[in-house]
């Protein structure tokens, strides 16, 4: 089986030396060609991160083991999709992951509000601190959260980790939704730049 | 109610978020199609929503990757878009992820998921199956055991023995069975996703096939939102196999028709 990088780290926490994000984006290209071990490959770098974001936002884990399994397979089925002029293979994974897991928990929950009332707007942030496996890249984006206002903060990590949609995150911290939408840009943007992701 | 709606660029963070919806979410492809700049704005915070993903990484449970080659082996690939179209990622998501996007209709043929009940399998069977487990735990706790719970119980004791194995299968006829068993209990649960339909003077039967012949093992019920079972067999013997046939309604005492799935267990 071809492999690189560490398993939990898909950025090159532990495996440092290697350039995974570029192996990555390598082997979905032979994935496109129907390369089944490039496919398990593809696998072993996805996995942790995809498991990890889903059980986030839909919590339960036997749903959350269908979701991911859905993910891996659309990241088969679609690999032929990928282009790398537009973005990082593992940005193009995480992006399908993460709508899967909102879609999973939007089609379920008839009852926002109920799910709003439930919601304890510190949870989603705490859970970055404790819950991840400790990797180099849990520990810069802690940082980098860290150096956002609490506002920007608490609207990326709702609706992200939380999958809230920017009117239930806007209810949730009484906040104008107009506000909202504002600073999970701006809170995105800073993101971006202190991980100094390119682009 | 009256929504008053942002202005479409201080979106674009909610939108890399997956935090827009509706004709929130429409409103917004629309302007993207339209703008370059957003959509490279939204490329660069996907990177940055990618890091939140990294961040969250868990072990992930040790079937995933198998289950995943194994459903892989069985689902044709999009090809390729080849037309010279201003598609960008978002559009193709929005074809991947079954949502007609703003140039995801025009991009790619939208896929409302026609492929899940057939794949999700090996996941779905361990659902159902931890399903089964609440279900009656949840029962035990109120009620007397019926016949339900009994068949539960057993369910889960396959499930939860210390060398349950899980294997999967392809049904010749179509369809896939996912199978958790445990040469402990001599049990095995058995279910299966995708399962062609038959008609009503038909069924399908199991079969446990060793040495001593062949043993029926249960007949399977009819499918619900796609999926049979779990239903268990009992009696399993080192060096057997599981067999599947079609057989009249009512069942047969031995296989009247050719093994559409063996499985050596």
């Amino acid at each position: 089986m071809r492999t690189g990088g560490s398993h939990l780290s898909p950025y090159g926490g532990a495996g440092a030396g290697e350039a995974p994000g570029a192996d990555l984006a390598a082997l979905l290209g032979e994935v496109a060609r129907g390369d089944r071990d490039a496919f398990e490959a593809v696998c072993h770098h996805i996995a942790a991160p995809v498991f990890g974001t889903v059980r986030r936002v839909v919590r339960d884990r036997c749903q959350s083991e269908e979701v991911a399994q859905e993910v891996l397979l659309e990241v088969w089925r679609a690999a032929s999709r990928f282009d790398a002029d537009r973005g990082s293979a593992m940005a193009w994974v995480m992006v399908i992951a993460h709508r899967r897991a909102v879609d999973r928990v939007r089609s379920e929950q008839k009852s926002a509000a109920r799910e709003l009332r439930a919601a304890s707007h510190a949870v989603a942030y705490d859970e970055v601190a404790e819950k991840a496996e400790a990797n180099l890249d849990h520990e810069r984006v802690r940082r980098c959260l860290g150096s956002l206002t609490e506002l920007q903060r608490e609207a990326v990590t709702l609706a992200y980790y939380g999958g809230y949609t920017y009117r239930q995150v806007a209810a949730l911290l009484g906040v104008a939704s107009g506000t909202v939408s504002t600073r999970m840009r701006d809170g995105l943007i800073r993101l971006r730049d202190c991980l100094g992701v390119k682009r | 109610m009256r929504i008053r709606r942002p202005e479409p660029h201080t979106l674009a963070g909610a939108y890399a978020l997956d935090a827009l919806t509706g004709t929130d979410r429409a409103h917004f492809e629309q302007h993207l199609a339209r703008c370059e700049q957003c959509s490279r704005e939204i490329s660069g915070l996907w990177e940055a929503t990618a890091r939140l993903a990294a961040a969250a990484a868990i072990e992930p449970p040790p079937g995933l990757t198998v289950r995943a080659l194994a459903a892989a082996e069985q689902t044709r690939q999009l090809s390729p878009l080849t037309r010279q179209t201003p598609a960008r990622w978002p559009a193709r998501h929005a074809a991947m992820t079954g949502r007609a996007g703003a140039a995801g209709a025009r991009a790619a043929v939208p896929l409302r998921r026609p492929w899940m009940p057939r794949l999700a399998l090996a996941a779905a069977a361990a659902c159902l199956v931890a399903a089964a487990i609440a279900g009656v735990a949840a029962h035990t706790a109120a009620h007397q055991l019926g016949e339900q719970q009994l068949r539960g119980h057993a369910i889960a004791a396959v499930l939860a023995a210390p060398d349950a194995t899980m294997l999967t299968a392809r049904i010749t006829t179509g369809g896939t069975a996912a199978i958790v068993m445990s040469h402990r209990d001599r049990s095995l649960v058995f279910t299966a996703a995708g399962l062609r339909p038959l008609r009503s003077s038909q069924c399908y039967e199991l079969w446990l096939m060793g040495p001593a012949g062949d043993k029926p093992a249960g007949m399977l019920p009819g499918p619900r939102h796609g999926m049979t079972g779990p239903v268990i067999a009992s009696g399993l013997q080192p060096g057997d196999h599981l067999g599947l046939t079609i057989e009249p309604a009512g069942g047969s005492p031995h296989p009247t028709s050719a093994m559409i799935m063996v499985l050596a267990l």
